[in-house]
């Protein structure tokens, strides 16, 4: 459904006018003079990038645990235990089973009664409820930017934005594979995407660790509105 | 809350600030830390001058193409299935508003921190017309709370009080039994506010920047509450400064890293989100209808004229936090919701001369603000612009101070008048002069001599001496 | 070496002293000196407050009076920024603005002189004691000399240099500003005197005139022991 535009004709006849011309059909982007961002981490190794965020990861006090594939299980049920167990609120997606969790989600976990909930179209509303209550969130990170230490989530009928945002901590699962500079190449990715009449997600999240505030006396306090406490799980992959 | 919030003068606003000792305290330490913070992320970034300039290209491109870029933005939030209105004045922004939660019949609006909401007023607009409007912004939250207590700083906006002031206010208002710990603070807000991002029907946000090329709007906090409102209730609207936008994905991490490093001294603020028109067929959170209100009041008459640079900001409030006048007056002395250089630059732009003719001698014109802006504004310059069409082309100053500078203009353009000048004032302050100095001075030497000692004239000027010495050249 | 003085009204009425200084520093560099006796103001109080039709003839006057000279050498930063801005202000003006660009080019504050143009960085001086150097806003930002005048005081014998807390916080002078906003400029000012009394320095070095007079004036007046010194001074120190 196409949505209205209202007022726009005059509005816009008025700026041509303060700029001293007619109203521009089309314009050209530039060839920027500067480009500096390009240049940031460009050569860096994947191993390099690692480096970088977990350098980072101080920064933004959040935690970072590396692991291998086979080892992978056994370090999220670790982080899931010491953040207090369940309720869980979980994407529906297919990673989980590509990285070998299915076994934790699906027998695991509900045997040790932690619940599980995975996002759930059927369910509707219900699923925001159920991330509301959840303990924790888990997703996987679409893209890893090294340089700021953060995880970039495409959200998607399947992937919903409540999961990262609304139980009080919250797991990034980040194959070692995703790690790019930073958001440059992120950015890249999504004209990318565009450019192969792909549509735009209609949320994309960028996020850097747990939620803070300095509002107070510009005194940094963690945990605000969203998560109180954020960890990376990076999973060896490439 | 309009632009202007005091009925106050300025003089006045400032010595009721000046003697806040809480706000002082409070706006130092928090220049002091970020002015560390800020060098160090652009010295950590490398090449900072390059990516100001690149920071600048970008808005100045986009300035003088304001009308193709929100062309193409309104067209595709439209594909998406957003609707689009573009507002020339503050009351048809907030009237627009109302009528969109009318229609919805909504009664809570939960808010993310808007500074151009504020300017049009918006929430005393929704109050009357019945909604409960409620800021989720922990800093803003404060300032609600506190029976509406102006913002004094566009990043910070409580940064004038301090926690205990904080706790009472808690105490007083919310019910809040804990201490004056920030942690303990933000917990009660959190616990608060988390009920009524649930209930809300309506979430209204500003917005950062929005993206032509794809019609997304984004929002960049550290909370978290702008996801929040973007994520649960039913209708978003969104309110943005028309000068906002950017070509493409592309400019636009640019834009945002520039923003968080000068703003915070952050690589990336906890949450940049980009949204696209409402939620996707299919998707179960975000808003089911999206409304993009894109406001002028007083911007396109910027345009094309010598203050054209000053709608390049990204509100990163880098010139606030760098000002040396801000920081012993704090933000409300400026009477504008937009506080610092740039407050002192935009208010009389948006507001006018009337309200707002003061600001722009408010400064040394020490140039610090200039220096920090990440997109390059020439704030400094722009406040001396002011300067120049106050006195010159409104002649907006006093008569004597008019006439004093005429008879400078012709005093200091030759030589003979400058030095009888120079005697006579050698003369008429000798009785004055004690030990080489003048403690009480007359005329306009008392605002001088209020405060510091005065140099006296002395026996022998410059001149007269490299005359003797070395002979007449 | 030919250089045209160009002295300023402050240091040609308060701080001849400065001046003299000046003199002897470039005269044991091998320099030539004249004063130029048309020169009177820059203009600078007039502009700044906003009056820019009724400071160009006190601009003019000075792009006369400069027009012969091969180097223009001044003891302040913030005047010979003015100078650089002449050619912004004449822009429109085809007839001065040539005038007024050869006049912004050729113009040097002492200290970017000394280090830039005669290329030395000890010029011999000695005095003993701590001092802090304040950092006059428009030399460091406007005219861009900010590492100029600490490289030269690092070299002066017996001078211990100690960092000014916030140093790059103006001292609230401003011109006009620190009678028309007096409220303001006295807390600004305070503060410049408590951060450079924190030192414990015994002098409080500047570049400029203007934030000189602004810094030892209210020291004096509030009874704070700290000496106010142009870099001249302590340049053409040997104690």
């Amino acid at each position: 459904m196409t949505g209205t535009i209202q007022n726009r004709d005059a509005f816009l006849g008025n700026i041509a006018t303060q700029l001293g011309r007619e109203q521009k059909a089309k314009v050209e982007k530039p060839e920027w003079k500067h480009q500096p961002q390009r240049r940031v981490l460009v050569n860096a190794s994947i191993d390099e990038l690692l480096e970088v965020l977990r350098v980072q990861c101080e920064q933004i006090h959040t935690d970072i645990v590396e692991t291998t594939k086979e080892a992978l299980p056994a370090a999220v049920d670790g982080v899931v235990k010491a953040y207090g167990g369940g309720p869980l609120s979980l994407w529906k997606d297919e990673r989980f089973a590509e990285y070998g969790l299915s076994k934790l989600l699906e027998t695991d976990w509900p045997s040790q009664q932690i619940e599980v909930n995975c996002w759930d179209t059927s369910l509707g509303e219900k699923n925001i409820e159920l991330a509301e209550q959840a303990n924790i969130g888990i997703t996987f990170s679409d893209m890893t930017l090294a340089e700021s230490g953060t995880v970039v989530l495409f959200s998607s009928p399947d992937k919903g934005r409540s999961v990262s945002l609304l139980p009080t901590h919250y797991i990034a699962l980040i194959p070692k594979s995703t790690l790019v500079p930073r958001i440059t190449q992120a950015s890249d990715l999504i004209r990318e995407k565009l450019n192969n009449g792909e549509k735009v997600p209609s949320c994309i999240n960028f996020i850097t660790g747990p939620s803070n505030s300095a509002d107070i006396e510009m005194n940094l306090v963690i945990g605000v509105h969203g998560p109180v406490k954020a960890t990376y799980i990076v999973i060896e992959d490439c | 809350m309009s632009m202007k919030f005091s009925k106050k003068n300025f003089a006045d606003r400032t010595k009721d600030n000046i003697s806040d000792d809480f706000m002082r305290q409070a706006v130092a330490s928090a220049q002091e830390r970020l002015h560390g913070r800020r060098l160090d992320a652009a010295e950590e970034l490398g090449s900072w001058e390059e990516w100001r300039s690149h920071g600048e290209e970008i808005r100045q491109h986009v300035l003088e193409n304001l009308d193709f870029y929100l062309y193409q933005l309104s067209e595709n939030v439209a594909k998406r299935g957003g609707h689009v209105f573009f507002a020339k004045t503050a009351e048809e922004a907030s009237n627009y508003v109302r009528n969109v939660i009318k229609e919805k019949d909504g009664k809570k609006v939960v808010k993310s921190k808007s500074m151009v909401t504020e300017e049009i007023n918006l929430n005393a607009v929704l109050e009357e017309a019945g909604c409960e409007v409620i800021e989720t912004d922990l800093g803003e939250y404060i300032l609600q709370v506190d029976d509406h207590d102006p913002p004094s700083h566009i990043v910070a906006p409580a940064l004038h009080k301090n926690r205990e002031q904080i706790r009472e206010v808690f105490a007083e208002k919310l019910d809040y039994h804990n201490t004056s710990k920030p942690e303990e603070l933000a917990l009660h807000a959190r616990e608060k506010l988390r009920q009524e991002f649930l209930d809300a029907d309506i979430g209204i946000t500003g917005c950062n920047f929005a993206i032509a090329e794809t019609g997304s709007i984004s929002l960049v906090t550290n909370e978290g509450n702008a996801r929040l409102v973007s994520a649960l209730p039913k209708t978003q609207i969104t309110v943005m400064g028309m000068e906002r936008v950017v070509p493409s994905f592309e400019e636009f991490e640019v834009l945002v890293s520039l923003l968080t490093r000068s703003a915070v001294g952050q690589k990336l603020t906890s949450y940049v989100t980009a949204l696209t028109g409402p939620r996707d067929e299919g998707d179960l959170d975000g808003p089911e209808e999206f409304h993009l209100v894109i406001v002028d009041n007083g911007r396109s008459e910027i345009l094309g004229t010598e203050f054209q640079s000053v709608l390049q900001c990204i509100r990163c409030a880098a010139c606030v936090n760098v000002c040396p006048v801000y920081r012993h007056i704090g933000g409300h002395s400026y009477g504008s919701i937009y506080s610092g250089p740039i407050g002192a630059v935009l208010s009389p732009l948006l507001g006018g001369y009337d309200d707002f003719k003061e600001l722009p001698f408010a400064s040394t014109l020490c140039g610090a603000c200039t220096d920090a802006c990440p997109v390059k504004i020439p704030l400094h310059e722009l406040l001396h612009t002011h300067r120049r069409i106050i006195v010159e082309e409104e002649g907006r100053s006093p008569i004597s101070e008019r006439l004093a500078m005429k008879a400078f203009g012709i005093g200091a353009s030759s030589n003979p008048l400058y030095s009888m000048g120079a005697k006579v004032a050698s003369t008429a302050m000798k009785p004055l002069t004690k030990n080489d100095r003048i403690s009480k001075g007359p005329g306009p030497l008392k605002e001088w001599t209020d405060l510091r000692e005065f140099p006296a004239v002395g026996n022998t000027r410059f001149r007269d001496w490299f005359y003797d010495q070395k002979g007449g050249k | 070496m030919k250089v045209s003085l160009f002295i300023t009204c402050l240091v040609d009425m308060f701080y001849a002293d400065a001046g003299k200084d000046m003199v002897e520093v470039l005269e044991r560099q091998g320099c030539e000196l004249s004063f130029p006796k048309g020169q009177v103001c820059c203009g600078q109080p007039a502009y700044n407050s906003g009056y820019v039709e009724s400071s160009k003839s006190a601009m003019k006057n000075m792009i006369k009076t400069f027009e012969d000279a091969e180097y223009v050498v001044t003891p302040s930063g913030s005047c010979a920024t003015m100078f650089k801005l002449y050619p912004n202000v004449f822009k429109d003006d085809p007839n001065w603005l040539p005038r007024a660009q050869k006049l912004a080019d050729k113009t040097y504050e002492f200290t970017q002189f000394l280090v830039n143009v005669l290329q030395v960085e000890n010029v011999g001086a000695k005095l003993t004691g701590k001092a802090t150097y304040h950092p006059s806003c428009h030399m460091t930002r406007l005219l861009g000399a900010s590492e100029e005048p600490r490289k030269l005081l690092d070299q002066v014998e017996g001078l211990e240099m100690i960092p000014l807390p916030n140093a790059h916080n103006c001292c609230g002078f401003g011109g006009t500003f620190s009678v028309k906003m007096g409220d303001i400029s006295e807390q600004m000012v305070d503060e410049k005197v408590n951060s450079a009394m924190a030192t414990e320095a015994d002098y409080l070095i500047g570049a400029d005139c203007g934030c000189l007079m602004n810094i030892g004036g209210r020291a004096e007046r509030v009874g704070k022991p700290i000496r106010v010194m142009h870099i001249a001074q302590v340049l053409n120190s040997h104690e």
